[in-house]
């Protein structure tokens, strides 16, 4: 199970909190979108999820702690996008996306043509099978993300922590990505939790949203519950307007006097 | 900075009129040098010395502060009985032992630490670091005696401080004798059936002299064949020679000058890999000599003559 | 749940060409580059002998005993000490450009050069000659130094703000006749947080330059030392025999095993350090063995050999623009290939100038940067 809890977690950096005693559930295979005013706090619960940094209080997965688990353990439960993945020059997409299979190898282990068919379908279903031998560095931005997409996938792990995915992307891409992910979620039953800066979008894909100011968790729900014009003026300190589509979620329209 | 003491003025002025009328004396009977062992102390000063380089030093009397940063200058100036008017040497200067050893260097010279010493005379063997013009504007006369390519310019050197310190029929007599032990190894060592050759090591990675070195000089005096000479081209002074060459060049005599800096002795020798076939080598033709006698162009060159000839001796004998 | 499907077909073409691999033509060229450069190193020297000579001493045939003894006891163990020392440079370059993700790493980047040169010259200085247990004090101080100086290393990696423990004093000077600690107290003391790559790079710089300049005055006070420190510092390994080979062996070993195992983890390590963590590779451990073994290697080549520039920086970056940047290719291309290229440079150190020698620092310098411009330019290579 895939489930995920937070309960009483605080990060602080060099004595300065960052997470206050946040509780937080995310239900097995759900999209929960992290939102918040910069500084809220949002990169270091994904990390600290991830265990890239150290916390107090309890984080579960299915039910285990994270600190019992080792590092692989955790690279076996979770998948890190970060937010700007390093593209080493001159590696190809499909090495890219092998390191994907690094939790599941020995610590001197090497891959296996299983490891190797793996990699082979998730290239495939991302489309990158004709790019699968060119370097990263003769990709397109779009081309990259999907290789980052493609290397979390080929960790198997069931649950998808996304650090913005829609930054420096155009809307057309925005849009790809993110429905690319909610078609995967939807297929390999995974667990996403995004931090999301983009609200409308937040909105129209995850299921939940939970807004983040200032480490705590000021609001959580469903999109037309969390995104209200008195919320978001009060934490965002921005003009807006929502307005609700019918059908097609919640949109957040700033507004200008 | 002279401390001035009451009356020395009177005194200096009084010595001051003794030499310069004795200068002009003696310089007027044609300054020849005197045939009596010792020279008498305000004999031929002011001097004007023209050293190796060219330069012309004048040395206004006869100097009773000398400074050496020369390690082989120093034992000229000792051997010549000029050892009590030094007043500082080097620290590389360590022979003879009662030589006041100082900090000072001859490598990297600091002109304050020099000048603390008011010197009369600095000797130096090379003019590094300004040091010329620094002793200079201490209006202190300098002479820079390099080293010395060949017995000869050994010779010339010590005349020249000889005369500079007022020694100079020591220094002729040191000479003399010199010239004289020469002549004797080198009549010592018959002309042999064959040329025997020889290799002088600088250190354990295999540094060694040709011919054109004051070392090299000594052996082509005793009739030995250098091999390092071969390398000449590569490097004309001080070669780095490859073992493989060595030892397939089989020297019949091999001197050690890494004694001190690298511990070097007959077993060493033998332990190397594939030495021990050399003929010098398995016939115990291994000499040790101290680094700093095979490295300086002093008196002391004679000892390391002596000893060398000796084992040429030795080798002839074994060859006849 | 990621369902696997384990299809029938095989893995396509053009997702396998990507997949990194060394292929077998580029290892059975390293192979025959290092075979050629031995045949060459065995067959050339100061001293002329010829094919059928050399072969029949191999084989045990009837030889003039002179050649025999200069083929077994210098030339032989001369080339055998080269394959040792040019391969693990190579590899311990082609480590430390890994686990720093710094194209400009050399084995030397750590200041275990700066160590080993005073440790080395600080032996020369005072006490030449000597031994400890058999083993000349001149290598034992130089891996001694080389060792231990790395191990002072320490950072510490607060998130947001690097922060760096100042690396310990140097307590100890080099005490004569004791026996070498070096191994213990190397792998004994535990580099805590080897999590900052840039805070170690500079770490290593700091300490390299603190030893150079104790080196360095040390050396100015023993100048009648000067020349065995400074053809040491330029490397040689003229002085090289069967003793030198049998000293390293098990250290190069070691070393280069540990490295070879580690190349995929070294591919892994390119990834920024959140996200190879994130894949549950524990990056301080991996940064801490490879760097020991590098080290280890190279305070050992050191010690025997001096401090020969270029071949840990020049062998990784040509493989790198010729085959590939993947360290499972890297890594070992890199001790065939360096292995290779130093038997040919001490080749020529002791040939061009026959009989006197260049020290081999002023070859590989020599050969290495012209070679590496070319085909810097020749396959318009990617950003370095």
């Amino acid at each position: 199970m895939s489930d995920i809890v937070l309960a009483g977690v605080s990060v602080a950096y060099d004595g300065e909190p960052v997470v206050r005693d946040l509780d937080l559930t995310v239900a097995s295979g759900e999209w929960l979108a992290l939102i918040g005013p910069n500084g809220a706090g949002k990169t270091t619960i994904l990390r600290a999820i991830a265990r890239l940094v150290s916390f107090r209080g309890e984080i579960r997965i299915g039910g285990r702690a994270v600190t019992e688990l080792s590092s692989r353990d955790v690279a076996r439960k979770v998948a890190v996008l970060v937010q700007e993945p390093q593209m080493p020059a001159g590696m190809t997409v499909a090495q890219y996306v092998l390191l994907g299979r690094a939790p599941h190898l020995g610590y001197l282990g090497k891959e296996s043509s299983r490891d190797r068919r793996i990699v082979r379908d998730v290239v495939r279903r991302l489309a990158l099978e004709e790019l699968a031998s060119r370097p990263l560095d003769r990709l397109s931005g779009g081309e990259r993300q999907r290789a980052a997409i493609a290397r979390a996938l080929a960790q198997q792990a069931p649950v998808l922590l996304i650090d913005e995915p829609t930054s420096s992307l155009d809307v057309g891409r925005q849009q790809s990505v993110l429905e690319l992910i909610d078609q995967l979620r939807k297929e390999q039953e995974l667990t996403v939790i995004a931090a999301m800066h983009e609200l409308t979008l937040a909105g129209q894909y995850a299921d939940r949203l939970a807004l983040l100011v200032g480490g705590r968790l000021a609001a959580i729900g469903s999109a037309a519950e969390v995104l209200t014009e008195p919320a978001i003026a009060e934490h965002y300190r921005a003009q807006v307007k929502v307005i609700q589509m019918n059908g097609s979620g919640t949109a957040v329209v700033p507004v200008r006097n | 900075m002279r401390t001035h003491q009451p009356g020395a003025s009177a005194k200096l002025a009084v010595r001051f009129g003794v030499v310069a009328f004795l200068s002009v004396f003696f310089a007027a009977s044609c300054g020849g040098a005197p045939t009596s062992a010792t020279s008498t102390p305000a004999s031929r000063f002011p001097v004007s010395i023209t050293a190796p380089g060219g330069a012309t030093v004048t040395i206004p009397r006869r100097p009773q502060r000398v400074v050496s940063l020369s390690p082989s200058a120093t034992e000229m100036l000792f051997a010549m009985g000029a050892g009590p008017q030094v007043v500082a040497v080097d620290d590389q200067s360590n022979y003879p032992a009662t030589a006041p050893k100082t900090q000072l260097s001859g490598f990297t010279p600091n002109i304050e630490a020099i000048a603390a010493f008011t010197p009369d005379l600095v000797v130096a063997a090379e003019d590094t670091a300004g040091l010329v013009h620094g002793v200079q504007a201490l209006n202190v006369p300098i002479l820079i005696e390099p080293a010395a390519k060949n017995l000869d310019d050994t010779y010339v050197q010590i005349k020249q401080l000889g005369a500079a310190t007022g020694h100079a029929a020591d220094a002729d007599s040191l000479v003399a004798s010199m010239r004289s032990q020469v002549g004797s190894f080198v009549a010592s060592v018959a002309k042999p059936a064959r040329q025997l050759r020889v290799y002088h090591e600088l250190d354990n990675t295999y540094y060694s002299v040709t011919s054109a070195t004051f070392i090299g000089q000594v052996y082509k005096l005793l009739g030995l064949t250098n091999i390092a000479d071969a390398a000449a081209g590569a490097a004309p002074d001080y070669p780095q020679l490859s073992p493989e060459y060595i030892v397939a060049s089989n020297p019949d005599l091999i001197v050690l000058a890494d004694t001190k800096c690298c511990q070097q002795d007959l077993s060493s020798v033998a332990a190397r890999p594939g030495w021990r076939v050399i003929v010098a080598v398995k016939s115990g033709q291994v000499v040790p000599v101290d680094d700093d006698v095979a490295s300086r162009w002093g008196p002391r060159i004679i000892e390391f003559m002596r000893v060398v000839a000796l084992h040429v001796q030795q080798l002839e004998k074994q060859a006849a | 749940m990621l369902s696997v499907q384990v299809g029938a077909a095989a893995v396509p073409p053009a997702v396998l060409a990507g997949m990194p691999r060394l292929r077998w033509g580029w290892a059975g060229a390293g192979l025959l580059a290092l075979a050629a450069s031995c045949g060459v190193g065995v067959l050339v020297g100061p001293v002329h002998i010829g094919v059928g000579t050399v072969v029949q001493t191999l084989v045990g045939g009837a030889v003039d005993p002179g050649q025999a003894n200069i083929l077994w006891s210098l030339r032989f163990p001369r080339v055998v000490l080269g394959v040792l020392v040019g391969g693990t440079l190579a590899i311990a370059g082609a480590a430390y450009q890994g686990v720093f993700r710094n194209p400009l790493a050399d084995p030397y980047l750590l200041g275990a050069a700066a160590g080993a040169n005073l440790g080395a010259t600080l032996a020369i200085a005072f006490a030449p000659g000597t031994s400890v247990l058999g083993v000349n004090v001149v290598p034992l101080a130089a891996f001694v130094e080389g060792c231990r100086q790395d191990r002072q290393r320490s950072g510490r990696h607060h998130r947001g703000a690097e922060t760096l423990q100042a690396p310990e004093r140097d307590q100890r000077a080099f005490r004569p006749g004791k026996p070498a600690v070096s191994g213990a107290y190397a792998l004994g003391r535990s580099v805590t947080g080897l999590r900052s790559a840039t805070g170690l790079i500079l770490a290593g710089v700091a300490i390299a330059a603190f030893f150079n300049s104790i080196q360095s005055y040390v050396q100015q006070t023993q100048t009648s030392s000067i020349r065995q420190v400074y053809s040491w510092i330029l490397g040689r390994l003229v002085t090289a025999g069967w003793d030198d080979v049998l000293l390293i062996l098990p250290y190069v070993l070691l070393s280069v095993v540990a490295i070879y195992l580690h190349r995929r983890l070294l591919d892994a390590l390119t990834l920024g350090e959140d996200e190879v963590t994130s894949l549950g590779i524990p990056v301080r451990r991996v940064r801490l063995i490879v760097v020991v073994a590098a080290t280890l290697g190279t305070a050992a080549v050191v010690a025997v050999g001096g401090t020969i520039a270029f071949v840990g920086i020049i062998v990784p970056h040509t493989i790198r623009l010729l085959v590939g940047r993947s360290y499972r290719v890297v890594i070992p291309l890199s001790v065939l290939f360096g292995a290779a290229f130093l038997v040919l440079a001490d080749a020529a150190a002791r040939t061009v100038v026959a009989p006197a020698e260049l020290p081999i620092g002023v070859i590989t310098a020599f050969l290495g940067a012209p070679f590496f411009i070319a085909v810097m330019r020749s396959t318009r290579a990617a950003a370095l």
